[in-house]
């Protein structure tokens, strides 16, 4: 009986492994767009310094655009309408730069939050809407020097280390995309919220989705593809003479993981 | 087969798979969205970046060696203590008692409020009722009535300290440290004109120590290993040879090329005995010293010491062959009660091998005298000791001193405290004076605090030190001691002092006064001077003067006692030793300290007794034995650990431990040694004679597991190569970097 | 994972930097220690215990073995019988070796812990479900359980003591390995910062804790690969070299004037730190 009953589970174990094994093979890693000619290949080849979404159809299939809402609803203290500030102009709105508040974003670990000295910046000034609730709320934590306890609505485990300034500084700065669909992938489309609401899955899985994408980095005959010469030159990639030269994302567990 | 199968068998068939199956993903249990507030300000600097540290400098002040130190800061608290590069003594390096530093800042048990005692109780009370009460208690009392106890004390504190001594005509201000190179200060004056000359170990091809832990905790260890290192590396290739001589191994005597055992208290001679094997190795002694070495010729000496003839010649040919060299004298010094003998006849070492003005130079002095540090000793406490108990003070005022912990028992100083009137203590935590005093006045901690320290030993030119606090106050009702003392001589002298508002306004405004004779050079503006000096966190002075070094033999006054004869009732000799981490308790309550292995003995958390291992086995005592050292002040009950570091006739004791009071890291943890010091005094400087204590062992027949880091093997390499030793006729180090 | 994965990752185990035609990472961390400038005065292990969240464990439990000081410094007699230790004694700081093929990686029930391409050995403590073969494995000892939950134990890290944990170490809870890193945390942020800047990390520009805090400057750290560091040129000097468990200077007749050696090579595990021999003079 016993016998009988540890083989059985040895033999169901062995059944999943392998099967694990089977699925995994079989399941294409996500498009590798360096093959093949596919659409995604011709993307990669147009693009060009200036940037611009030149993959924003395959990123459309792993990063939903639209409000997913995935996390909770979070109530702050004052209902800062995104859209009023960051929003396009025939929506009302400022189109205010992300890193004009959010300013750590390029130089550290986490984007920040503005200090209440931001807000009063340009409020200070604007008279038309002085007197409005959410504005009359504002002065009041500035006069009393309080500062407002936001609520932290995009949370990782204590054991997670995400840079926000590496991911700035390569798609913005480098790859030279524009600011909002860049905070897009991960933040959703913000300029249609009030209080920021997480949209993403934000799991490890989420982030090596985008990490492992063998993305290329030169162009056939080993030309770097516009800035990428300088990542080619930080992180020798894997070589295929035949093919164009293609680069995965940190895929080591230390560089997230501390 | 066996057919029964039971529910046990079933389970723990399952389980197997069952923890299969639960190793799929964990979710995302802990994220907190919505939960956790972020970091949030009303108003930022430029270098506040959230997750980018700040780097602050200012002064550790867990000993008096004035390391300059670089707190790194992060969103407005201070988390890691690194060396400040500038700083030419500690050059950017850090000891594990600098470290533990922010132990000492974030302590549990701090004193957050000022208490006042009422018969057996405390309660807390207000600043302001505090400082009228201390002014009620000071009404109409006489300068002589008032005695103010401290620690070593130097730069504006000790100025601001002097002036409101001076506003009652009160002379009796008592520096006091328990482990202080007081004799050996005593002895450098007489043998060099000045008490702490400049000792370049770097500069020396060979360094004869007797008993100087310099690389554990002598006068400045982080500068001094410094030196050690480069001295190691030698000069063209030759490596740097060092000597120690003392009866119980300290971790300099641990990295010695020869450690050499003595007898206790026998240093001098041996010194004497090497100064006549150099003239018999053709070295020129001067004509007074050579008559004064006539009699100890390597037959004698060796007897008195215990060290061999042999040893003796070798010694002396090796300080012949390799100038210069570098005589330094450490616990050789402080243990004995003919130590100022002990330390002039070393020094006379240094002269007749003419060290003085390549080793032993003169120091850079910090042309403030008045800010000028201010040196402890422990005959200060016997001066103080018997004031208390003659009923002289009404006042008693105390900072930066623990004396019912380190004063040695026989003296009573517990009792003869409470005979002062009104006693005040200015403490971090309730340590064992605090818990005696009438009011304890909660002092911000050294990384909360503004200050000037000049310290003793200057490790080149002359500089002063900066200590400006690494973040905000952490509790809201420490004052610092700045501050304080303001607040206290604006009770005298209110007109002079109105115009600063606080310690920080003193500090800056004397500072800006003398902005010239502080190297501002062509910085007119008086703000950009005032961030830079807190920016470097040290004020260098490279023009400053140096000391005159003025080399006397003072051969004449030389008398060395014979050894002592062993007492048959208390055979052993005790030698309370200092570790590097703990000194004379003050920083036992930081954790880090507490677990921080003793080098020696790896032992944690607790006090041992070291015993010769030959010793041991003629007493049958093993490792473990709890055994009662009895002396005849007391006696201490503690665990025996077999060590071959020590002379046969000697037992040591780690001081720092046997706190009775001091927060939960401290209380009830190991012996206090100091307790149990015989009453013997050096002839000269009045200092404690810190190894002449006598004593005998006994089992008490419990044991215990004694414990500690090394595993029961203890030290051994058990036939692997795990640290080998190459020696100075094989390793070539010119092929290195 | 798939199986074509998990050969190339076996053929990839075992590499050693840097080797050939085979790019590699453009960092290697290495230390060299210098064991006769080490004073054995602990300042490296306090400096560790600040650093990185280490927990003091308290008397009880230090006595059953469980301290967590990554970097501890061992303390060795002669062994000749000598009735004084007249040549003084030797101090070995001992922390993680980083080896590159590392006893512990193989045996990890859930790969909590890997290579990474810079050459250190991770360790992942939401993945380390305790079955502690790791430190079973490790010749060394050098990594350590938590047998306790430190965070909620009383006196570890009580109000006020807590706010000096250094926010970019994680703080482990009960049942996970850990052990050194390198100060992994700071290496990253170096990196970062070299990357935003468009170079890599020059040499002394990162420093670990402990070789920031040694007194005698003992422990030297930094990029293997990088010729112009110090520590490639000391190995280089050394003549050790890192892929080999055996060194060809250890051949020569009478053995080698070259103090350099790692411990245990003979296992090879290819450790990442470089000893040079304590030395004692003759002469005396």
């Amino acid at each position: 009986m016993h016998r009988f009953l540890r083989f059985s589970v040895l033999f169901t174990g062995l059944l999943f492994a392998l099967g694990s094994y089977v699925t995994e093979a079989t399941q294409s890693e996500p498009a590798d767009p360096g093959v093949e000619g596919s659409a995604i290949d011709k993307a990669a080849k147009e693009m060009s310094d200036s940037g611009g979404s030149a993959f924003s159809e395959w990123e459309s299939k792993y990063f939903a655009s639209g409000p997913d809402n995935v996390g909770p609803a979070i109530e702050q203290p004052i209902e800062f309408p995104h859209f009023r500030h960051a929003g396009d102009h025939d929506k009302g709105g400022m189109e205010i730069n992300c890193m004009y508040c959010h300013t750590y974003a390029r130089r550290s670990l986490v984007a920040g939050i503005p200090p209440v000295q931001k807000c009063i910046g340009c409020h200070q000034s604007i008279d038309s809407v002085r007197d409005k609730p959410r504005i009359k709320k504002l002065f009041e934590y500035w006069d009393a020097k309080k500062a407002i306890p936001w609520k932290k609505v995009h949370d990782l485990p204590d054991f997670v280390r995400f840079s926000h300034e590496r991911h700035v500084q390569r798609f913005i700065f480098q790859l030279n995309r524009p600011v909002q669909e860049v905070c897009g992938y991960c933040h959703g489309d913000v300029k249609t919220m009030t209080v920021a609401r997480r949209q993403r899955l934000l799991s490890m899985g989420f982030c090596v989705t985008c990490h492992e994408i063998n993305h290329p980095v030169t162009a056939e005959g080993g030309t770097p593809i516009g800035d990428q010469k300088y990542w080619y030159s930080m992180r020798k990639p894997i070589t295929d003479a035949s093919v164009m030269l293609k680069a995965q994302g940190p895929n080591d567990c230390w560089e997230c993981h501390k | 087969m066996n057919n029964e199968f039971d529910r046990r068998d079933f389970l723990k068939v399952l389980g197997w798979s069952g923890t299969a199956a639960a190793l799929s993903g964990c979710g995302n249990g802990m994220v907190e969205n919505g939960k956790e507030t972020v970091v949030s300000y009303v108003e930022t600097n430029d270098y506040m970046i959230p997750s980018v540290s700040v780097y602050f400098n200012s002064t550790c002040a867990q000993c008096d060696a004035g390391c300059s130190i670089m707190g790194r800061v992060r969103e407005g608290r201070v988390l890691k203590l690194e060396g400040n590069p500038n700083s030419a003594i500690n050059r950017g390096k850090t000891c594990g008692l600098g470290q533990a530093g922010v132990q000492h800042h974030y302590n549990p048990d701090r004193v957050r409020e000022p208490l006042l005692r009422t018969g057996d109780q405390g309660e807390a009370v207000t600043w302001d009722k505090a400082y009228a009460l201390i002014a009620d208690k000071l009404k109409g009392v006489s300068g002589e009535e008032i005695a103010f106890l401290t620690g070593g004390v130097s730069g504006h504190l000790k100025v601001l300290l002097g002036n409101y001594l001076d506003s009652f005509g009160c002379k009796n201000h008592f520096v006091y440290e328990a482990i202080a190179p007081a004799v050996v200060r005593a002895a450098n004056k007489k043998s060099y004109g000045v008490e702490m000359p400049r000792f370049n170990i770097n500069k020396a091809k060979v360094v004869l120590s007797f008993g100087a832990d310099f690389l554990g905790a002598w006068v400045s260890p982080v500068h001094f290993s410094q030196q050690y290192a480069q001295f190691r590396k030698g000069v063209n290739g030759q490596r740097g040879v060092l000597v120690q001589i003392e009866s119980k191994m300290t971790i300099t005597g641990a990295n010695a090329d020869r450690w050499l055992v003595v007898r206790p208290g026998t240093e001098g001679i041996l010194a004497l005995g090497i100064i006549n094997a150099l003239g018999s190795h053709g070295v020129t002694i001067p004509g007074d010293v050579a008559s004064a070495v006539k009699g100890y010729g390597k037959e004698r000496v060796s007897k008195d010491t215990g060290v061999s003839a042999e040893q003796i010649d070798k010694i002396a040919a090796l300080l012949k062959a390799r100038t210069p060299s570098l005589v330094l004298v450490g616990n050789a010094a402080e243990g004995y009660a003919h130590g100022s003998q002990n330390a002039a006849a070393i020094n006379l070492l240094n002269q007749v091998l003419g060290n003085v003005g390549k080793t032993v130079e003169a120091p850079a002095i910090v042309p403030f005298p008045q800010m000028a540090p201010a040196t402890g000793n422990t005959a200060s406490l016997k001066t103080l000791n018997d004031g208390l108990a003659a009923g002289k003070y009404k006042v008693l005022f105390s900072y930066a001193a623990n004396p019912v912990f380190t004063a040695p028992g026989a003296m009573k100083f517990r009792d003869n405290m409470a005979k002062a009137g009104f006693k005040v203590a200015f403490a971090h935590y309730l340590d064992e004076t605090a818990m005696q005093a009438d009011l304890v006045l909660p002092l911000d901690s050294a990384l909360e605090d503004w200050g000037t320290q000049v310290p003793e030993y200057m490790a080149e030119g002359a500089q002063i030190n900066i200590q400006q606090p690494l973040m905000e106050t952490l509790h809201p009702d420490t004052r610092g001691m700045g501050d304080i003392l303001l607040a206290l001589i604006k009770q005298r002298r209110a007109e002079e002092y109105k115009k600063f508002d606080d310690f920080y306004g003193y500090l800056r405004s004397a500072v800006l006064n003398n902005k010239s004779a502080l190297g501002s050079g062509s910085i007119a503006d008086d703000d950009i001077f005032w961030n830079e000096t807190l920016s470097k966190g040290i004020v260098k002075l490279p023009g400053a003067a140096h000391a005159s070094l003025s080399v006397k033999s003072g051969v004449a006054g030389l008398a060395l006692p014979q050894p002592a004869a062993i007492d048959a009732q208390y055979p052993f000799q005790l030698i309370p030793h200092v570790t590097g981490s703990l000194r004379d308790g003050r920083h036992t309550n930081q954790p880090w300290l507490q677990e921080s292995p003793d080098p020696m003995t790896t032992i944690v958390w607790d006090s041992w007794v070291e015993i010769h291992p030959k010793r041991a086995a003629e007493l049958g005592i093993q490792e473990g034995d709890i055994v009662e050292v009895t002396g005849k002040n007391g006696s201490v009950k503690v665990q025996a650990y077999l060590f071959p570091g020590i002379h046969p006739d000697a037992i040591s004791i780690p001081l720092g431990r046997g706190h009775e009071a001091m927060g939960r890291y401290a209380k009830g943890y190991g012996v206090n040694p100091f307790q149990i010091l015989d009453m013997v005094f050096d002839k000269e400087t009045g200092e404690l004679a810190l190894h002449e204590t006598r004593v005998k062992i006994s089992k008490t027949g419990e044991r215990v597991i004694v414990v500690k880091d090394e595993g029961p093997v203890g030290g051994k390499q058990l036939g692997q190569k795990i640290v080998p030793l190459m020696t100075t006729d094989k390793v070539n180090l010119s092929k290195e970097i | 994972m798939s199986l074509s994965t998990l050969f190339a990752d076996y053929s990839q185990f075992r590499h050693r930097h840097p080797d050939g035609d085979v790019p590699h990472n453009p960092y290697k961390w290495a230390m060299a220690i210098d064991l006769d400038a080490c004073s054995g005065c602990n300042a490296c292990a306090v400096a560790c215990y600040a650093e990185n969240n280490l927990p003091v464990v308290g008397r009880e439990k230090f006595s059953h073995g469980q301290a967590m000081h990554w970097m501890r410094i061992e303390r060795y007699w002669d062994e000749d019988g000598r009735e004084f230790p007249d040549q003084g004694a030797r101090f070995l700081p001992m922390l993680c070796q980083q080896c590159e093929a590392a006893p512990c990686e193989t045996v990890c029930p859930v790969g909590a812990t890997n290579h990474t391409p810079d050459g250190l050995n991770s360790q992942v403590y939401n993945r380390c479900i305790g079955s502690r073969y790791c430190s079973s494995n490790c010749p060394y000892k050098v990594r350590y359980f938590n047998w306790w939950d430190y965070p909620t134990t009383d006196n570890v890290w009580p109000a006020e003591m807590n706010m000096q944990l250094n926010p970019d170490v994680t703080v482990r809870s009960k049942g996970v390995m850990e052990k050194c890193t390198f100060c992994m945390q700071r290496l990253r942020q170096a990196e970062s910062d070299a990357k935003t800047q468009g170079r890599l990390v020059h040499d002394g520009e990162v420093q670990t804790a402990c070789q920031q805090a040694c007194p005698t400057s003992a422990i030297s750290f930094g990029n293997l690969v990088d010729p112009e560091s110090k520590v490639h040129k000391q190995w280089r000097a050394q003549q050790v070299d890192l892929d080999k468990h055996e060194q060809a200077k250890d051949e020569e007749p009478g053995g080698s004037d070259l103090r350099g050696y790692r411990i245990y090579e003979f296992l090879a595990p290819y450790p990442s730190i470089m000893y040079l021999e304590r030395v004692r003079e003759t002469e005396i």
